[in-house]
């Protein structure tokens, strides 16, 4: 076995020991199913937000201040500590509450509470709130994310490794710091890991393994190729059907991927008829951002916001897609206008060699028809089951490992190829990014934030959705919208239990459509833009950053007015 | 004269090298071999690894964008032969291919003052010295495209 092999073998066997030892998201479900019983406190702790305070050090004490019970609060802030049936209770009796980025509290129990506990009764405290502590580990997280998202933006490290570093400052002021002052403690390993999503992680895994079979086939250049034809060589149609065949294909795979195999083919085709390639690729990376948010899997931000809502792939589609459409019925005017100079000729005017046609013909092959057909029926099954799976409670991520491996034995590819064709550095980043915003959730930073923006806001609903959507959309053209978006999920969930007429989720729709859509407004705002301006580049026509902010800026903002529209119309 | 060699990303900044090569090729009714480097350093601000996917794309690019320069060449006559490698250094597979044909030419297209480009205004003259020490080739540049 080889070392990259080993590496990966033990990659995996590390993210699958994770997700199995880890209290994650995947078993949050059924973690908060505390059921009162007899001969038992039970409580709830909130923050200063009223959102649940997990991981607190709940202990019941006697007067002299030695514990007698102890117990650790659950994710939705519950806790009970069960008396023992036999045992008799002391007189004086108070509940403890410990823990870090909290001041410490205490709640006396009283005469009655004492006496139904003697009786063997559950005894019910009242909701007890903790008031935040500002440590030094609050500074320290909050720097080592900006840091993190400054070195994203900037490109001075890769994305990965700036997670990553991000995530090791972190655990070296935990493990490290105390020895020198507890108020640089952020968090212990095991809580960290209870911050990565692991649906997310293997959702995006799966999908991987999909598009690495599916890209095979050729069914990208075929496809531009039908494009080609179907528009008979005039322009201004040429690009509507490719901004449709990139939106879709994207809704469904991975925006990178789309673009990385449509914007070789499309370039040939732009050669072929002797216009600008930009005229075609702008309109499709374009397409591509805002056609993705459609479904549950289109983007890794919908696969953050679906995994952390619980908003489902049918959700997405029905509460989405008719504003998409309608934004995208403005890209398409929007861009028929700024190229069309160069969408003006056709085919015939051009004059192209018939030897370049040729070889566009040529590579517009099917490759792998069989592979093709199989992919093609278990991606409908996928689908299928990303539709209906809610009703069973089928997570996402399981379908998409379930899809993917029903492909491989199905088609029997090289294993090892297709393990190579999964992004480990994505998933990677992916960890480390969950990592660095937990540790910002940990010391309070987003519940600063979220209070911050409830106060902004007030409980007006029109204005929480307009503060999300646009936010979102133009911090996304600085910011990578990856971990901007997993910043701001905590922060959203506040706002949504908080705000009156937001519990149908509507602002995590708003995060959506900002978060991808606002990708359009910069050339580092989507990872889509950058691999397209890298494969333009290579081909003599450079996308600079001018360039793209200059075509990008007026499309962010017609597409997600239009969207916004949509927003109101559905949830007003 | 056997040979001229002719480095090419395509786009209309490549136009006006291709044209000098063919015309430089016409006078001399030598054979002109175009060059595309695969080069996929941009892949390194993004979080992707599939590069022998990406690597194949555009390898199929490359060969059009030659396969377009050969038309043009042909279209005036001239012998044209194209060349697609993969490679992390352009400057390396310019002198590699000045070898192998026996150069007698190089037509390098002078940058654009684009960050993109291979060379700076500076580099591309020590280039030049270069390829004349190292592969004995006369190097004529053609001048930016707007």
């Amino acid at each position: 076995m080889s070392a990259s092999q080993l590496w990966r073998v033990l990659l995996i066997a590390l993210i699958i020991g994770a997700a199995i030892v880890t209290p994650s998201s995947l078993q949050a479900q059924e973690a908060d199913t505390l059921q009162p019983q007899t001969c038992a406190v039970t409580g709830n702790l909130r923050d200063s937000q009223g959102q649940p305070v997990a991981a607190v050090e709940v202990t019941l004490a006697d007067r002299d201040g030695a514990a007698l019970l102890s117990v650790e609060s659950q994710p939705d802030g519950r806790y009970l500590l069960p008396w023992p049936a036999d045992q008799a209770v002391p007189s004086n009796l108070e509940l403890q509450y410990e823990r870090p980025h909290f001041e410490n509290a205490t709640l006396p129990l009283s005469e009655t509470q004492r006496e139904d506990l003697s009786g063997c009764q559950a005894v019910a405290v009242p909701i007890v709130e903790l008031e935040r502590q500002i440590t030094p580990a609050f500074w320290i997280a909050a720097v080592v994310f900006a840091i993190v998202l400054a070195f994203i933006a900037m490109g001075t490290l890769h994305n990965t490794l700036a997670a990553l570093l991000g995530a090791s400052i972190l655990f070296a002021f935990s493990y490290l710091g105390p020895l020198v002052d507890e108020g640089l403690f952020i968090f212990e390993f095991e809580r960290s890991l209870e911050f990565v999503d692991w649906n997310v992680i293997f959702l995006i895994m799966g999908m991987m393994i999909v598009i690495a079979v599916i890209e095979r086939t050729g069914i990208f250049q075929w496809s531009a190729l039908q494009a080609y034809k179907l528009s008979g060589g005039r322009r201004w149609l040429l690009v509507i059907i490719l901004m449709v065949i990139t939106g879709v294909a994207s809704a469904f795979l991975d925006n990178v991927t789309t673009m990385l195999l449509m914007t070789p083919i499309t370039i040939q085709i732009a050669l072929s008829l002797g216009m600008n390639p930009l005229a075609l690729l702008m309109p499709e990376v374009m397409a591509s951002n805002v056609i993705g948010i459609s479904t549950l899997v289109g983007t890794p931000t919908n696969i953050l916001i679906g995994s952390f809502a619980e908003i489902s792939f049918s959700d997405f589609l029905i509460n989405l897609t008719p504003g998409v459409v309608l934004a995208m019925v403005g890209l398409v005017l929007y861009h028929e206008y700024i190229y069309r100079k160069e969408l003006r000729g056709s085919q015939e005017e051009s004059g192209i060699s018939n030897v370049l046609l040729a070889r566009l013909q040529e590579r517009g092959q099917i490759e792998e028809p069989e592979d093709l057909r199989k992919a093609g029926i278990v991606g409908a099954g996928m689908i299928i089951l990303f539709v209906i799976g809610e009703q069973f409670h089928l997570l996402p991520s399981v379908t998409a490992i379930m899809g993917a491996t029903a492909l491989m034995v199905w088609i029997r590819p090289d294993i090892d190829e297709m393990i190579e064709s999964v992004d480990w550095t994505t998933l990677v980043f992916f960890i480390a990014l969950f990592i660095c915003v937990g540790g910002v959730q940990e010391v309070g930073l987003i519940s600063f934030i979220a209070a911050w923006i409830g106060d902004l806001v007030g409980e007006n609903l029109v204005l929480a959705m307009l503060a999300v959507t646009w936010l979102s959309a133009f911090l996304s053209t600085v910011i990578a919208n990856i971990p901007f978006t997993a910043a701001m999920l905590p922060v959203v969930g506040f706002l949504s239990g908080n705000i009156p007429g937001a519990d149908n989720k509507v602002l995590f729709y708003c995060l959506s459509v900002g978060s991808a859509m606002g990708g359009n407004g910069s050339l580092i705002g989507a990872s889509a833009n950058m691999v397209t301006a890298g494969i333009a580049d290579r081909a003599g026509t450079p996308i600079t950053y001018v360039y793209f902010l200059k075509k990008g800026l007026p499309a962010l903002i017609i597409t997600v007015a239009l969207a916004m529209i949509w927003l109101f119309i559905r949830f007003l | 004269m056997s040979g001229i060699v002719c480095p090419i990303r395509g786009g209309a900044a490549s136009q006006p090298t291709i044209a000098k090569a063919i015309s430089v090729a016409k006078e001399s009714r030598a054979t002109v071999y175009f060059l595309y480097v695969v080069n996929l350093d941009f892949l390194l601000r993004t979080t992707h690894t599939r590069t022998s996917t990406i690597q194949r794309e555009l390898r199929e690019m490359g060969e059009f964008i030659v396969l377009a320069a050969q038309t043009k060449a042909a279209a005036q006559g001239v012998t044209a032969e194209s060349s697609v490698r993969e490679g992390d250094s352009v400057r390396e597979e310019i002198v590699r291919l000045c070898h192998e044909v026996d150069a007698d030419v190089v037509v390098l297209g002078r940058p654009r003052q684009a960050e993109s480009d291979v060379f700076t205004e500076v580099d591309i003259e020590d280039f030049g010295r270069r390829l004349a020490r190292e592969a004995g080739a006369q190097v004529i540049f053609s001048e930016a495209a707007e």
